[in-house]
């Protein structure tokens, strides 16, 4: 808690728009000795300016820092300062930048207008009250184990090993199988890995294999598999069957490498599979290919036409049919059995068709491998690949060119519509939309299907994770069971903080981009565990030594916390008090804005906090006088920046609305919203995330979550008398910059034809 | 449309088609650049992208009986735009030479032509017959190089026309000229199974005397379209070169037919074997003919090789068939000339055997005719009149006016 506190004016960056003397007036009269330095300089973020500060500082005479000038987003490196907190008052971009007379004339003849001026008043005593209710955050220190596992002993699992232990860690690396390798060492060759990428090549897994082998800072486990999982970063215990025999190994953070089986067989029936003898997968036909048996299965004949087929028609449609009826059946389900208890298990199996389309990229691939394939071992033979889309993308476009360069590699666009018996043994493939013209058809000795990759993670929850919310990842079915994250900017990042996942369970892909997925994990992996000893939060906010504290004293065990938390971190108790896990924590508040007791504070974040700095908004009495006044609460990861940018772009909104940044729109306490209201705020916007099927909060549900809170307290406010219209939530991207003062001026003109908010003046 | 077309992919062909001109064909990933930068391709199904998918896959019967491949004039434009560097251009000339060396039997000779390696050969067979005649003449007149009593060459005096030379070329004409019967009927044959007759809005079909006249009249004595197949000064250059190669071989076909009638015909009618009687004196109109044919084909072959040599080999590569050509006509036109020359000089050893490479060399460029690029010049004036006839190509001057023509 910042008791004195001192106000820096930066006057460089308000540049003379704001009467800067009036301010500090304005702030000693209302502040008092809690403000004993109220200053101006004219380059705050100088050598100079710092010194300023610093004196005050060390002199005693101040503990919290409150900078007046530009957006907490630039400078931040500047404004560090030891022995008192630091918050930033953003006076450029969203007061001074922003601005725009009610009437849409932009600001003055070079003297500060009133609304302008008020308008300041209110983001510097919000300032001052953010700093008095704010403590240095810290404490979540912990002792961590270094020590890494990893699940899951093929080509992306040796590699993650080799990375963790090139950088000092010791690692346990777990395989199901009594040999490692995994799929690669199933293969004959893989598509290029190197420089000029026209040939395929071996693998080179037994050179990994001997690496780790040698490797005295990675313990292997064969025939192993992982029981269960248990604690938190840094603390977690894994219980390994080794060869049926359980035991308990302290570990510090998990690489998740399990991988892919191939997709069931009946998915491909359509194409001749199972219904043809000579109709084989990609992944059967690697087989043979490595074991240099590429034979007919009928007659044991080398195929002189082996035809390989990439895409489906209209062969899945039956499929995604049968499945979109089912999912419509489980949600009606769903509906009638509403009060049932929690589920017992969060994992729900993934079996799609659509784990065909998804490794469509390395089908391609294969393809053109396996055709090279037959080239080699049957060189009089021919290859036909055809195809409704190659995919080839980046690089692999050489190793595309490299093959259709063969004479006995032939392509062609083309629709499948039928693959029938052509007697003999022959298979029959007939085509439409070719490259060739009409509808053809071809006669091949042996056709070659795709494999779907389907991740292991669609099958089984594999880690098995003693949390309060299952032991599987959540929401998978929103990527079909691959353990992967919509970041586009932190692929590895899976919803349980501490557990990377990498190679094909997390996306269908090859070696190449296993190898480099594998380095990401290791290294998200050691991060993991070098922020938990030090009680800093991975990511997103890295480096955040705040966390949650529970006043359980007050808690009713409404569970509300503990289930909504998107990443698991809460547990229970036998009576239903959260038990948190600090290192498990993003630290997004979700479970501050799920509270209904406000028993869930940060020591830099909290509920009095924000509250307090909403009360600080002065609201005239008079809409028609003094006019209306909104609250936004922004997100601070995409709306807050993109608000930043569109007044950098000379893109002003009106001048009535207030913004307060939140950690997240899932940290918004409804209490917040009632406060504003009740003090006469004519409205409440929620900026924040795409939430959804293709989310894009930074904390996965937050938005989500906030949406369907501000939906209950819309009907708390109908029943006030408050039209339901004056809160609203819209979602605003990064990106969405342009955009969003027209957003905001649409709000504001909406809620000012309602009039103003009843509540005004009590 | 609906109609199922079952498809026999052939590597083999493939790999022949790159030995003859083709080898970048495998490159074609399908774009379509070709055939929309074509100047001369048909709006309706136009070429050359649906040959370069053919020749991947080897589809033989396709390829042989396209006639498209004659309506090309190979200006080189869609190779110079090709993005893959895939070459249409020098696969449809990999076709044509495709189409000379499988049309006509027997097999063996176009075995012979595709590759130098045969070359001995080819050379080998009119230096030995003409050799064998050099030998047995050389006995009876009792000199390899006889000259008159006043010193002139008569090259008549060791190869008499009456009974070596004509009968020689006589037989050769007559084989090549069955040889072309044959290889214009398997061709229209061919591009019957191929070609539908298209049924033009405001086109009424032409009479196959009507296609043949319009066909000689713009084709082949204008060059009409070929001279539309210009995309830089260099094709010009091609056109110009071509032309003047074409009717520099008109007047040498021009003098000897006079030389023949007027001889053979002299021996019924006597006052026309004066005319016929060589060596002529300079100033015979004849002798001035044949000397300008002579001048035209010089200037011709320099604009027609140098172009070559100066190709961009990374655009457009010259095959084995463009240098056949060429060569032998060099050779013609050389040792002709040459032959002129040492006999006027008075040289008798380097003129006779100027004059024995001149008849080996004249060998090479008729017996061979059916099977060399040369044959073009019945195949494509076929195929001209036979696009001509099932309306693939327009009637008179007009060329190609797509948003002219409604094709159903």
């Amino acid at each position: 808690m910042a008791e004195k506190i001192g106000v820096y004016f930066d006057e460089a960056s308000l540049g003379g728009a704001l009467d800067l003397a009036a301010l500090m007036d304005g702030v000693r009269a209302k502040w008092g000795a809690t403000c004993p330095v109220v200053k101006s300089h004219p380059q705050l973020a100088s050598d100079a300016g710092r010194a300023m500060i610093q004196a005050d500082i060390d002199a005693g005479t101040i503990d919290g820092v409150c900078i007046c000038g530009p957006s907490p987003r630039v400078d931040w490196d500047i404004y560090r300062f030891q022995g008192a907190q630091v918050e930033r008052v953003n006076l450029r971009e969203q007061c001074v930048l922003c601005y725009r007379d009610p009437d849409g004339v932009p600001g003055g003849d070079g003297t500060s207008p009133e609304l302008l001026q008020k308008m300041a008043m209110d983001y510097v005593n919000m300032g001052v009250v953010k700093l008095q209710k704010s403590t240095p955050p810290g404490g979540g220190e912990i002792d961590v184990v270094r020590r890494v596992l990893v699940v899951g002993g093929g080509w992306t699992g040796l590699t993650a090993a080799l990375d963790v232990a090139a950088l000092g860690y010791d690692v346990i690396l777990v395989e199901k199988q009594d040999y490692l390798g995994g799929a690669a060492a199933q293969m004959y060759k893989t598509i290029p890995l190197k420089p000029p990428y026209t040939k395929a090549e071996a693998t080179g897994i037994e050179k990994k294999i001997a690496a780790v082998q040698e490797n005295e800072k990675i313990q292997v486990l064969l025939n192993a598999q992982l029981v269960s999982l248990a604690g938190a970063p840094g603390q977690y215990t894994a219980t390994i069957a080794v060869a049926g025999e359980e035991r308990n190994e302290e570990i510090g953070s998990v690489v998740l490498a399990t991988g892919w089986t191939p997709l069931d067989g009946s998915y491909l029936k359509p194409l001749g599979y199972g219904r043809l003898k000579n109709v084989v997968t990609a992944w059967e036909f690697e087989s043979m290919a490595k074991a240099k048996a590429i034979v007919r299965k009928s007659d044991g004949a080398k195929p002189k036409k082996v035809l390989f087929v990439l895409g489906f028609g209209e062969m899945l449609a039956p499929f995604a049919q049968k499945e979109q009826e089912e999912a419509e059946a489980a949600a009606k389900a769903a509906q009638t059995k509403e009060a049932d208890d929690t589920p017992k298990t969060n994992f729900v199996k993934q079996l799609t068709y659509k784990h065909l389309p998804f490794t469509s990229e390395l089908t391609s691939l294969t393809a053109l491998k396996q055709a090279g394939y037959v080239r080699e071992q049957l060189p009089e033979s021919a290859a036909i690949i055809v195809y409704e889309h190659m995919m080839v993308p980046g690089i692999n476009e050489l190793y595309y060119k490299a093959a259709q360069n063969d004479p006995g590699v032939m392509m062609t666009k083309g629709v499948v519509r039928e693959v029938r018996d052509g007697g003999d043994g022959d298979v029959v493939v007939v085509l439409e939309d070719t490259l060739l013209g009409a509808k053809v058809e071809i006669e091949a000795d042996m056709v070659v299907v795709p494999t779907g990759m389907v991740p292991t993670t669609a099958l089984d929850p594999v880690l098995n994770l003693k949390y309060r919310q299952g032991p599987a990842f959540p929401d998978l079915q929103l990527f079909s069971g691959y353990a992967d994250s919509n970041y586009i900017c932190f692929p590895y990042e899976t919803r349980r903080t501490g557990i990377y996942a990498a190679g094909a369970v997390r996306q269908p892909m090859g070696l190449a981009l296993a190898e480099t997925d594998a380095a990401g994990a290791a290294l998200k992996a050691v991060q993991c565990l070098e922020s938990a000893n030090r009680g800093m939060a991975v990511h997103p906010r890295s480096g955040d030594l705040s966390f949650p504290k529970f006043n359980l004293l007050r808690c009713t065990q409404c569970k509300r916390c503990t289930e909504e938390c998107p990443f698991g971190a809460l547990d229970e108790d036998e009576k239903g008090n959260p038990m948190p896990n600090t290192s498990r924590c993003r630290r997004c508040g979700t479970c501050m804005g799920a509270c209904p007791e406000r028993v869930i504070s940060f020591d830099n974040y909290n509920i009095d906090q924000i509250g307090s700095m909403i009360k600080q908004i002065e609201v005239p009495d008079d809409m028609a006088v003094g006019g209306p006044r909104f609250l936004i609460l922004a997100c601070e990861n995409d709306a807050y920046p993109a608000l930043d940018i569109a007044a950098l772009q000379g893109k002003p909104w009106s001048p009535y609305v207030r913004i307060i940044p939140v950690r997240c729109l899932g940290s918004v306490n409804t209490i917040w919203i009632a406060d504003a209201m009740s003090k006469g705020t004519d409205g409440c916007l929620l900026l924040g995330c795409k939430y959804g099927e293709d989310y894009q909060c930074h904390f996965v549900k937050g938005s989500e979550l906030c949406n369907r809170r501000m939906a209950n307290i819309g009907e708390t406010l109908g029943k006030l008398g408050i039209e339901t219209e004056r809160v609203q939530q819209l979602q605003v991207a990064i990106d969405d910059y342009a955009i969003v003062p027209q957003l905001i001026d649409t709000f504001v003109n909406d809620i000012i034809k309602l009039g103003p908010n009843p509540f005004k003046g009590y | 449309m609906s109609k199922t077309v079952r498809i026999e992919p052939d590597v083999q062909f493939v790999k022949e088609l790159q030995e003859v001109g083709g080898e970048d064909l495998k490159k074609c990933y399908q774009c379509a650049t070709c055939s929309v930068a074509c100047p001369m391709a048909p709006a309706d199904n136009p070429y050359p992208r649906k040959e370069m998918i053919w020749a991947q896959w080897g589809l033989k019967d396709k390829l042989l009986n396209d006639i498209d491949i004659w309506l090309c004039h190979n200006c080189g434009t869609c190779s110079d735009l090709c993005p893959r560097g895939a070459k249409p251009g020098d696969l449809l000339a990999a076709l044509r030479n495709m189409t000379y060396r499988k049309l006509v039997p027997p097999a063996i000779i176009g075995e012979w032509m595709s590759s130098p390696k045969h070359l001995p050969m080819l050379v080998g067979i009119p230096a030995v017959v003409f050799g064998i005649i050099w030998m047995i003449r050389a006995s009876m007149v009792g000199s390899f190089f006889p000259v008159t009593e006043d010193g002139r060459i008569i090259y008549g005096n060791l190869f008499p026309g009456d009974f070596t030379i004509d009968p020689v070329f006589g037989l050769t004409a007559i084989f090549v000229l069955i040889c072309f019967l044959v290889g214009i009927r398997n061709l229209i044959q061919g591009f019957q199974t191929t070609v539908k007759d298209t049924f033009v809005i405001g086109y009424k079909k032409p009479s196959i005397k009507e296609a043949i006249v319009d066909a000689i009249k713009y084709e082949v004595l204008q060059h009409t379209r070929f001279k539309e197949c210009i995309d830089e000064p260099a094709d010009e250059e091609r056109v110009k070169g071509h032309l003047l190669l074409f009717y520099g071989f008109v007047a040498c076909f021009i003098v000897t037919s006079i030389v023949a009638v007027a001889h053979w015909g002299g021996k019924i009618i006597p006052f026309l074997a004066p005319i016929g009687h060589t060596p002529m004196p300079l100033w015979s109109p004849v002798k001035i003919l044949a000397n300008v044919g002579a001048v035209l084909l010089l200037v011709g072959l320099t604009l027609l090789t140098r172009r070559r040599l100066n190709l961009d080999r990374r655009k457009s590569r010259s095959n084995y068939y463009d240098w056949y050509l060429l060569g032998v006509i060099w050779a013609v036109t050389l040792t002709g000339i040459g032959s002129e020359v040492f006999r006027l000089a008075g040289v008798a050893p380097v003129a006779f055997f100027t004059y024995y490479l001149h008849l080996i060399s004249i060998f090479m460029l008729i017996a061979y005719l059916p099977w060399s690029k040369l044959g073009h010049l019945v195949y494509r004036t076929t195929a001209l009149i036979y696009a001509r006839y099932v309306g693939r190509l327009p009637i008179g001057e007009k060329l190609i006016e797509d948003e002219k023509v409604f094709v159903i």
